[in-house]
C-alpha cells in the first residue's frame, strides 16, 4: 500500500466549498466540501448514481457547478473553462474512453500535447513537432503502448484504450489527476497492469480517482471519500473505511442493524 | 463518432498510371472529351473534396459547397464582364478578378462557418442547406449582381484563351489545379491544424478540456474549404462562360453530394471517381431516348446500388478489392484485414 504522502497542513492542491450541481428537478451533487492535499492518491466511492462522474466534471470544468467554489491551486476556477483548467495543472480520464478513434496512438497523443501548446491552428509542419512525437511516444511507451503507436485507436482492445486514456490525461503534465474509473470493463490481469501503472506514476501527481473496484481503489489511495445522492458520507483511510458500517451497508451490499434508510 | 481514417487506398503504382493518363488524355481522348467531359470532371470533383474534406477530417457534411462555389463564379462574372443587361458590368482584366473573388468567396465562408460550426449532424446540414438556399434566391432576386438570366460571356484570361478553341489549355489548367488541391488537402491533414481538426471529427468534448478552441477551428476549416470550393467556382466561370443561379439550384447542390458520395465520403480520391461517373452518366444517359428524361431517376437508381454495395462509395469498393486480392496472394493467412476497417465505415459521418 502506498504510504501517505500528505504533508499535513499543507495548501490542499484542490478544495471544493458547497459544490452542488443540479440538473432540473435532480440534484446530482450537492453540498460537497473536498479538500485534495499535494501528492495524494484519493479515491472517490459510492454506488451508480451516486454523482461521482458529476463531481469530477464539476472539477475538470465540462460542467458548471451550480452551487459552491472550487479552488486550484489556491485560485479560483469556478468560472474558468475546462479548457483553462487543463492548461492550470488538471488532467482527466473519461468513464467511456474519450479518444480519437480515427487517429493512430501517436495522433492522440500528439494532440493531447500539442493541446496546452500555442499553435493549434498551424498549416505547415515544423521541427517543433518531431519534439511533441518524440513525447508522444514517451507517453504511449509508459503505458506499455510502445509498439502500439501507428496503431489505429478504433482498433485496438478496450484495455489498451484504457492505458491510453491514462497516458493522454499525462500529457499536458498535469498536477492534478482525475482518473474515472480506469479499470471499468478490464479483465482481472489488465486491472492488475493497470494498478500497476498507477502506483508508478510519479508521487508529486495528485491523483484522485473514481473505482468501483475496490482492490484497485483501496490499493492505489491513501485517501477515501464515499458519496451516496450527490453527498459526501463519509471520509477517511481505507482502512477506516474498510471498517466502516456504513459503507458495507451502502456500497458492499452488506445489511447492518440500525444503519439509516437510504434518504428518498 | 465514426471510427474512420481517411486513407489513401490508390497505392503509387495506380497514382502513377492515373496521373500519366490525365497527362496525355489530349493525345488519346477527343476535343469533346476533353473540353466537356473531363475538364468538368476536374473541376467538380474539385468542389466535392471541399466537401469530402470537411466531411471526412472534420465530420461536418456540409451542402454549402455548391453555393459558394456559384458566389466565385458571380465574383468573376460580375467584376470581368462588360456590356451584360444585369450584374455590375465592372470589366476588370480577368487576373485581377481571380483573388477578389477566392477573397469574397473566403470571407462568405468564414461567416458562414461561424453561423453554423456550433450546430453538428443534421442541424449543420440543414443549416448549410439553408445558406445554399439563400445563395440561389439571392443571385436570382438582386438583378444589380445577376438575376435569373445570370451573366453570359465570362472571359478567361489571356492564357487560357477561348476554351471553345482551345480546351486543352483550360483543361490543363484544371488539371494542374486539381492536383495541387489534392496535395494541399493531404498535406493539410498531416499538420497540427489539420490533426486537431481530426480530433475535433472524433471527440469536440475531449479536444475541448485538452484546450482546443473547437468552434474556432470548424470556422476556420469551413473558411478553407470555401477557399477550396471558390477555385473550382472560377473554373467553372471560365469553362462555361455564363453563370446564373441555377447553377447553384438544389439540383445542383444534390449532385455534388451524390459525386462526393458515389466517390466515398471519407476518400479524396473518391471526389474526382464520383465526379467522372456523374459526368459520364450525365452526358451519355441523355443520349439514350428512354432515359434521357429521366436521368436523375439513372443517378438515383445509381446513387442506390453504390451506397447498398459499399457505404463508402467506389473508393470503398476500390479498398475492398484491394483486400481480397491480398488475401487471394496470401492464402495461409486467416483474413483478419477486415477489423481495421472500423464499424464506423458503415455510417457516412452526418
Amino acid at each position: 500500500m502506498t504510504e501517505n504522502a500528505v504533508t499535513p497542513g499543507a495548501a490542499p492542491i484542490l478544495r471544493l466549498r458547497g459544490v452542488g450541481r443540479r440538473f432540473g428537478g435532480l440534484d446530482a451533487v450537492s453540498d460537497v466540501d473536498l479538500d485534495v492535499g499535494p501528492g495524494e492518491r484519493r479515491a472517490i466511492l459510492g454506488p451508480n448514481g451516486a454523482g461521482k462522474t458529476t463531481l469530477f466534471n464539476v472539477i475538470s470544468g465540462d460542467m458548471p457547478a451550480t452551487a459552491g467554489t472550487i479552488e486550484f491551486l489556491g485560485e479560483d476556477v469556478g468560472q474558468i473553462p475546462a479548457s483553462g483548467r487543463s492548461k492550470r495543472g488538471m488532467g482527466r480520464t473519461y468513464q467511456k474512453s474519450r479518444l480519437f478513434l480515427g487517429l493512430s496512438v501517436e495522433d492522440n497523443l500528439y494532440l493531447a500535447v500539442l493541446g496546452n501548446q500555442t499553435g493549434h491552428l498551424r498549416p505547415f509542419r515544423r521541427s517543433r513537432d518531431g519534439d511533441i512525437r518524440e513525447r508522444a511516444r514517451e507517453l504511449a511507451g509508459a503505458v506499455g503502448l510502445q509498439g502500439k503507436c501507428d496503431a489505429l485507436v478504433g482498433s485496438m482492445s478496450h484495455g489498451e484504450q484504457r492505458q491510453l486514456e491514462v497516458a493522454m490525461a499525462r500529457a499536458g503534465d498535469p498536477k492534478l489527476m482525475l482518473l474515472d474509473e480506469p479499470a471499468s470493463g478490464l479483465s482481472r490481469g489488465e486491472r492488475v497492469a493497470l494498478t500497476d501503472l498507477l502506483l508508478e506514476l510519479d508521487p508529486s501527481i495528485t491523483l484522485i480517482l473514481i473505482e468501483h473496484d475496490m482492490d484497485v481503489a483501496l490499493r492505489v489511495a491513501n485517501r477515501v471519500t464515499m458519496m451516496h445522492d450527490g453527498r459526501k458520507i463519509v471520509e477517511g483511510t481505507p482502512d477506516e473505511i474498510r471498517a466502516n458500517d456504513l459503507v458495507h451497508e451502502l456500497y458492499l451490499g452488506g445489511r447492518v442493524a440500525g444503519a439509516e434508510e437510504d434518504g428518498a | 463518432m465514426s471510427a474512420r481514417r481517411p486513407t489513401a487506398s490508390l497505392d503509387r503504382g495506380t497514382a502513377a498510371v492515373l496521373v500519366a493518363i490525365a497527362i496525355l488524355a489530349p493525345l488519346i481522348f477527343n476535343t469533346y472529351w476533353i473540353g466537356t467531359l473531363l475538364t468538368q470532371m476536374l473541376f467538380l470533383g474539385i468542389v466535392a473534396a471541399s466537401l469530402i474534406f470537411l466531411s471526412a477530417y472534420g465530420g461536418m457534411v456540409s451542402l454549402a459547397q455548391v453555393a459558394l462555389y456559384g458566389i466565385a463564379g458571380f465574383a468573376i462574372g460580375n467584376l470581368t464582364t462588360n456590356g451584360n443587361t444585369k450584374g455590375l458590368n465592372l470589366g476588370w482584366t480577368p487576373l485581377a478578378a481571380i483573388p477578389v473573388a477566392l477573397a469574397i468567396t473566403i470571407g462568405l465562408g468564414l461567416l458562414f462557418g461561424a453561423l453554423s460550426s456550433r450546430s453538428v449532424g443534421i442541424y449543420f446540414l440543414m443549416i448549410t442547406l439553408t445558406f445554399s438556399v439563400i445563395a440561389n434566391l439571392f443571385f436570382g432576386q438582386v438583378t444589380s449582381l445577376s438575376g435569373f438570366g445570370g451573366i453570359s460571356g465570362i472571359p478567361a484570361p489571356g492564357f487560357i484563351g477561348n476554351v471553345d478553341h482551345h480546351p486543352d489549355r483550360l483543361y490543363y489548367l484544371a488539371l494542374v489545379l486539381a492536383l495541387l488541391v489534392y496535395a494541399l488537402l493531404r498535406y493539410i491533414a498531416r499538420t497540427p491544424f489539420g490533426l486537431t481538426l481530426q480530433g475535433i471529427r472524433d471527440d469536440p468534448v475531449r479536444m475541448s478540456s485538452l484546450g482546443y478552441n473547437v468552434t474556432l477551428h470548424r470556422t476556420l476549416a469551413f473558411g478553407f474549404a470555401s477557399f477550396i470550393a471558390a477555385i473550382g467556382g472560377v473554373l467553372f466561370a471560365y469553362w462555361n462562360g455564363h453563370i446564373d443561379p441555377a447553377t447553384i439550384g438544389l439540383g445542383a447542390t444534390i449532385d455534388v453530394l451524390v459525386v462526393a458520395v458515389i466517390g466515398g465520403l471519407s476518400r479524396l480520391e473518391g471526389a474526382w471517381l464520383g465526379a467522372l461517373v456523374f459526368v459520364l452518366i450525365n452526358n451519355y444517359a441523355q443520349r439514350i431516348g428512354f432515359v434521357s428524361d429521366r436521368f436523375h431517376t439513372l443517378i438515383g437508381v445509381v446513387f442506390l446500388v453504390i451506397v447498398l454495395l459499399s457505404p463508402d462509395g467506389l473508393m470503398g469498393l476500390w479498398g475492398r478489392l484491394g483486400d481480397l486480392r491480398r488475401r487471394g496472394e496470401r492464402p495461409g493467412q486467416a483474413p483478419t484485414g477486415g477489423s481495421e476497417r472500423g464499424s464506423g465505415e458503415l455510417e457516412p459521418t452526418v
